[in-house]
């Protein structure tokens, strides 16, 4: 997928502004708050909705141009309710399966099959209406992969779910990529079910582009060093903060933040301010980040640049 | 959109659904075919004896359409849109216009077994009790044609004032009430503002009448406007049937323009 000064607007309300990235055919996940732009960006390479400017591209097709052929290889979850309650699962699910083009008898068989992999079987008699949320996900997940797509977009796949059903559903999430070889592209604000079911993140925020990269890499760069030394660690920090680095205690050691310097000059300012206070280095090691800490890093970064430019354009 | 015809269909005659659903569509089908079984039966036990026209069963047939249509245009469009069904469908190699399409075919299906089906059941009793069935059924094959003429006009009329009207809202209930509420309203104002003013120009409440529009397409290809029991409102008019059919096809543009903008623009 590649989008291009994707925008879309509704009246004086931008919900993605000028969106430019590139997302690999992977599991990818779509990191934001509520209201920056996840679920328009979906509608909006779906087809469902038309872009006030810009292009975007999917599966090699452009999505204002090859929209039927797209969604002939593509499954979609929306985030809302979206199922018929007085049918029963499995009529439904074959239904959407024959809207995909199949058959009536391979519709109605492979209906029965995905749902038993989605963990809806004896139940998929039973009329919706009686279903708990975490079995409508499943249905909802179940007429997303019924046509066997390429890609599948799931929207906020674990909405409104509890503990269990959320590890369910992020489990059946692995499960559709690796034993079926679909492609998911997930869109959450929950930073761990993202984590935890992709390998390349997207984030937006606001509806403008954060960062966009593989989890692994992202997390792995630019992370805390944590210093211990034996010693008093308040002048530690002081002979940092006179090397233009910050730092802070945490109990017994000494966490060094990443941002000020980069790369080998931070360890090397460390080893420095070690000798200088002449004091035994017992342990330095980087500390990983989590996404939560790209993110907050990342979006805060953003947000300061733009108060930043702002205060400079004022 | 083959699917979504039968799938429509099938939940237009509430099949797979709960037996409530069942109800409505039985007891239509029944006020609609019985009258014409009962009539086939007589002619087939006193033969030319006595002589039934298509327009006696033509009453039966406009009641039970109107029922019909507003019990049938809320089922084709208001779930899908109050259950959110559409944003599935539109996920689908499907456009907006297939969806519509979709939903007015299954719609013309159902009502065109009501339209068409007593009548063509008269004309086939008509062939059958014949001396000669061949020359009959050869002769009278215009009848087919006025059958079918008729039940299209009459089908698409009330379909299209549903369908319509199911557009803008999500409440099946209050679709249907709409309807119904409206035909009746509207044609009793008709007759009332006809009956109040005297002038020439009150002939021209018929386009806003729409039981005697309806009326009047069956008197024009089926009977008489000079008839004993016909409308004071239809007989004053005496509408060309042209007309009639420009009216009907009228609405249904209207109809169809209602349903484009609200389906056809895009959010």
């Amino acid at each position: 997928m590649t989008t291009q000064s994707l925008t879309k607007a509704y009246g004086p309300v931008v919900a993605l502004d000028a969106l430019d990235v590139a997302i690999p055919r992977s599991s990818v996940g779509l990191l934001g708050a509520n209201g920056a732009g996840k679920s328009t960006l979906i509608k909006l390479l779906l087809g469902l909705i038309a872009p006030s400017s810009g292009t975007a591209t999917m599966l090699g097709m452009d999505v204002r141009g090859d929209t039927a052929r797209i969604r002939e290889r593509v499954g979609y979850m929306p985030e809302s309710d979206c199922l018929p309650l007085d049918v029963t699962a499995a009529d439904f699910v074959a239904h959407m399966a024959e809207m995909s083009g199949l058959p009536a008898r391979a519709a109605r068989q492979r209906a029965n099959d995905v749902l038993y992999q989605v963990g809806v079987d004896e139940e998929r008699y039973r009329l919706i209406r009686g279903f708990s949320t975490g079995m409508k996900q499943r249905v909802k997940l179940a007429q997303a992969i019924v046509h066997d797509p390429e890609l599948v977009f799931l929207d906020e796949p674990t909405n409104g779910m509890d503990p269990q059903g959320r590890d369910d559903m992020l489990r059946l999430i692995q499960r559709i990529q690796r034993e079926l070889g679909i492609a998911v592209f997930v869109s959450s604000h929950l930073l761990e079910d993202i984590e935890r079911v992709c390998d390349h993140v997207v984030m937006v925020d606001r509806g403008k582009l954060v960062i966009s990269g593989r989890i692994d890499d992202l997390m792995r760069g630019g992370g805390d060093i944590i210093v211990r030394v034996d010693g008093d660690a308040t002048a530690m920090i002081e002979r940092l903060a006179a090397r233009g680095i910050s730092s802070r205690a945490s109990g017994l050691e000494i966490i060094v933040a990443s941002n000020a310097v980069s790369g080998d000059m931070l360890y090397d300012a460390i080893r420095d301010a070690v000798v200088e206070l002449d004091v035994p280095l017992r342990s330095l090691r980087g500390r990983e980040r989590s996404l939560e800490d790209v993110y907050i890093q990342t979006v805060s970064g953003v947000a300061d640049a733009e108060e930043l430019a702002a205060t400079v354009g004022n | 959109m083959r699917a979504l015809v039968i799938y429509s269909i099938k939940r237009g005659l509430g099949i797979k659904k709960k037996w409530t659903a069942k109800i409505t569509p039985i007891i239509l089908y029944i006020a609609a075919f019985v009258p014409a079984v009962i009539v086939a039966g007589i002619l087939a036990f006193v033969g030319d004896q006595v002589d039934f026209d298509y327009d006696d069963l033509c009453n039966f047939i406009e009641f039970t359409l109107l029922i019909y249509a507003a019990a049938l245009a809320p089922e084709m469009l208001c779930d899908d849109r109050r259950e959110n069904v559409l944003s599935l469908y539109f996920s689908r190699a499907l456009t907006r216009l297939d969806y519509l399409i979709a939903k007015v075919i299954a719609m013309a299906i159902l009502m065109g077994t009501i339209a068409f089906g007593p009548l063509l059941l008269l004309w086939g009793a008509k062939v059958l009790q014949a001396q000669d069935p061949i020359a009959y059924m050869f002769d009278h094959l215009t009848d087919v044609g006025r059958i079918l003429v008729y039940g299209t006009l009459i089908s698409a009329f009330f379909a299209a004032i549903g369908l319509g009207i199911a557009a803008y809202t999500n409440r099946k209930g209050i679709a249907t009430g709409i309807f119904i509420g409206g035909v009746i309203f509207m044609t009793a104002l008709a007759n009332a503002l006809f009956s109040a003013i005297d002038s020439d120009a009150r002939r021209f409440l018929l386009f806003v009448s729409p039981m005697d529009i309806v009326r009047s397409l069956s008197l024009w290809l089926f009977g008489d406007f000079n008839g004993p029991d016909v409308n004071i409102l239809i007989r004053e008019a005496d509408m060309p049937g042209i007309t009639l059919a420009g009216a009907v096809l009228f609405v249904v543009a209207i109809a169809g323009l209602i349903m484009y903008r609200r389906y056809l623009t895009e959010e």
